[in-house]
């Protein structure tokens, strides 16, 4: 801007080199942290996350603090450890959570695409998949704290009236710790599943159909086959939402496995979307 | 710099560019020129890499525009005012867009205040005026400090103020040695701004040249002549590499021969003038003159469509 403006501009001039700062996976880090807080939907959702965890830890410590003195079957002492009656206090709101952080990972980038935005963002980082990963890093971690957040608030709200009927349990308690953190990796993990669907599907009703489809839906339509047909009931552990509550409460598999399964879903959901976003014009 | 050969894009089976090969030089302002869908907007998408080209090539400053390092620094682009999420303030969005190739947020100040955005940077995108959106689009495209500019339809929605502040800076982003490649439906703002001109008609390089040629070229200048003696004066000017067309009753445009030849000669024969005057082409007449073809092809009905061009 400094040089001086003749009235003819000739075409032997030397031609304007640029300079500075290039591009950076940090510095995409951190674009994406700005967009992804430069919303008002992310607080919204954040916050609902936390609310509903926080209703529902109340909800559950006065439900389960009625029946924890009984074991209905025998009228005796329930044989529930206090252990467990705190993680299905400090969870049960997530079921909710895991809903609206996978509505919030898909309009993470539908609403790129809805908007325009996506053609800022492509320009910005023509190899594109490095604009993906920082995304989906970013919304990882943001969701796993609020996960966080979420869980040991409801840990906290569950205390009182839980502690009435002496119950108790400590949040450092490996039987009460891993169960909250793998709930809380579950729910991160959807929310970095649902961003791989977004770009799959590249519209937000279409994403947010296709992912409510597999948490909500697929599990019982699974339910109603293996009624009819047996060896269906072989695939339900293979589930995404059967699998992510296996790695907390291991069943038919262990949690490892289970995590894996978990992970296999991640995976080919951000594998196919990074496919698809290399090569489709945007 | 912009070197495109034998660029080609398919969409189906439509082809939106068809093999086309030129270069945009730094230093000057050229213009991109065609009727709606000669695929500019398309050759515009390809050259950032948003849309891959089916075959061919378009480099820019010597690399194809993925290859680079730091792509906002080479090349700030304006595809549409319509490429930001609406939800987010047009702060956030330039700080975010600046974040990613560590631009430092004095920048971002910078183009805001340059763009004349302070009043609305805080609110939110979704409520912004087509105007107040294409200076933010403007904005980000600068933001990178870039050794090229590709500008769609930049003054689309501006007010004249407006019109008038982008034709400055594209001229003096061009002066400071910038490759500056802008589309534009005005066609009278793109012969105060452009240098030079490519004219795209249906995917088609049909013309690449100065603003000052292209109108030498396809359009020729005509001299307009009153006079109640038409037919004596038509009679007496005809020959082989002159024509004459009466427009009005008693007006005649003659192509072929200058201002005194016409005068010299009436004199000569006696008859009276009651106007002699030179019309000068406009880019707009060279323009017409160019893509008139390409639309005649394209609909086969010439009429109509060149008056929805004349009317645009």
């Amino acid at each position: 801007m400094s040089t001086v403006t003749p009235t003819q501009p000739s075409t032997s001039r030397a031609s304007f080199v640029p300079t500075g700062s290039g591009l950076s996976f940090t510095g995409l880090l951190r674009s994406e942290t700005i967009k992804l807080w430069s919303l008002r939907s992310t607080y919204w959702t954040y916050s609902l996350v936390i609310v509903a965890a926080l209703g529902f830890g109340v909800l559950m410590s006065f439900a389960l603090s009625a029946t924890a003195g009984l074991d209905p079957a025998t009228g005796g002492p329930m044989p529930m450890e206090s252990a467990q009656i705190f993680v299905i206090a400090s969870t049960s709101g997530l079921a909710l959570g895991q809903l609206i952080v996978a509505v919030l990972g898909v309009l993470s980038i539908s609403g790129e695409y809805s908007s325009g935005m996506i053609k800022s963002t492509l320009t910005a980082v023509p190899n594109r998949l490095p604009a993906l990963w920082a995304k989906v890093i970013v919304l990882f971690v943001f969701t796993f704290l609020i996960g966080l957040v979420s869980v040991v608030g409801a840990f906290l709200a569950a205390v009182p009236r839980l502690g009435v009927e002496n119950i108790t349990a400590s949040l450092f308690d490996v039987d009460v710790l891993l169960p909250l953190l793998g709930n809380v990796l579950f729910l991160a993990l959807i929310a970095v599943f649902a961003v791989g669907i977004g770009t799959i599907v590249r519209s937000s009703a279409g994403g947010i159909a296709t992912v409510l489809g597999i948490l909500l839906l697929l599990p019982t339509v699974v339910a109603l086959f293996s009624m009819l047909v047996e060896w269906v009931n072989d695939i339900v552990p293979f589930l995404f939402t059967v699998a992510g509550s296996e790695m907390v409460y291991p069943n038919t598999m262990e949690s490892w496995q289970a995590f894996l399964v978990v992970i296999a879903w991640v995976a080919v959901s951000l594998g196919t979307a990074a496919l698809l976003l290399k090569r489709r014009d945007a | 710099m912009i070197q495109a050969q034998s660029l080609t894009k398919h969409y189906g089976s439509k082809t939106a560019v068809d093999s086309v090969d030129f270069t945009v030089q730094p230093g000057k302002v050229t213009g991109f020129l065609g009727p709606n869908g000669a695929g500019k907007s398309t050759t515009m998408r390809m050259i950032v890499g948003l849309d891959r080209p089916s075959a061919g090539s378009v480099i820019v400053n010597g690399k194809p525009y993925h290859e680079h390092k730091a792509p906002l620094r080479e090349v700030g682009v304006l595809l549409d005012a319509k490429a930001v999420h609406t939800g987010r303030s047009a702060y956030n969005h330039l700080r975010a867009m600046a974040a990613t190739h560590n631009i430092p947020t004095s920048r971002v100040h910078e183009v805001i205040n340059l763009t004349g955005l302070e009043p609305v940077a805080r609110k939110r995108v979704g409520g912004f005026s087509l105007g107040m959106g294409q200076r933010l689009g403007i904005a980000a495209a600068l933001l990178g400090d870039p050794a090229t500019l590709i500008l769609d339809e930049p003054v689309n929605g501006l007010d004249p103020e407006g019109v008038q502040w982008v034709r400055k800076l594209t001229k003096q982003l061009a002066a400071e040695g910038r490759t500056v490649l802008l589309s534009s439906h005005l066609m009278s703002e793109m012969a105060l701004t452009a240098d030079h001109i490519i004219v795209l008609g249906r995917g088609r390089v049909i013309a690449d040249a100065s603003v000052s040629d292209i109108i030498a070229s396809a359009a020729q200048n005509t001299v307009r002549v009153r006079t109640p003696h038409t037919a004596a004066l038509a009679a007496l000017l005809a020959q082989a590499d002159v024509t004459i067309t009466n427009v009005e009753q008693d007006v005649l445009e003659i192509s072929g021969l200058t201002v005194n030849e016409i005068g010299d000669r009436a004199a000569a024969a006696q008859i009276s003038l009651h106007e002699l005057s030179a019309v000068s082409a406009s880019l707009e007449d060279a323009y017409m003159k160019l893509t008139q073809n390409e639309v005649e092809y394209r609909t086969g009905d010439s009429s109509s469509h060149t008056e929805t061009e004349a009317a645009r």
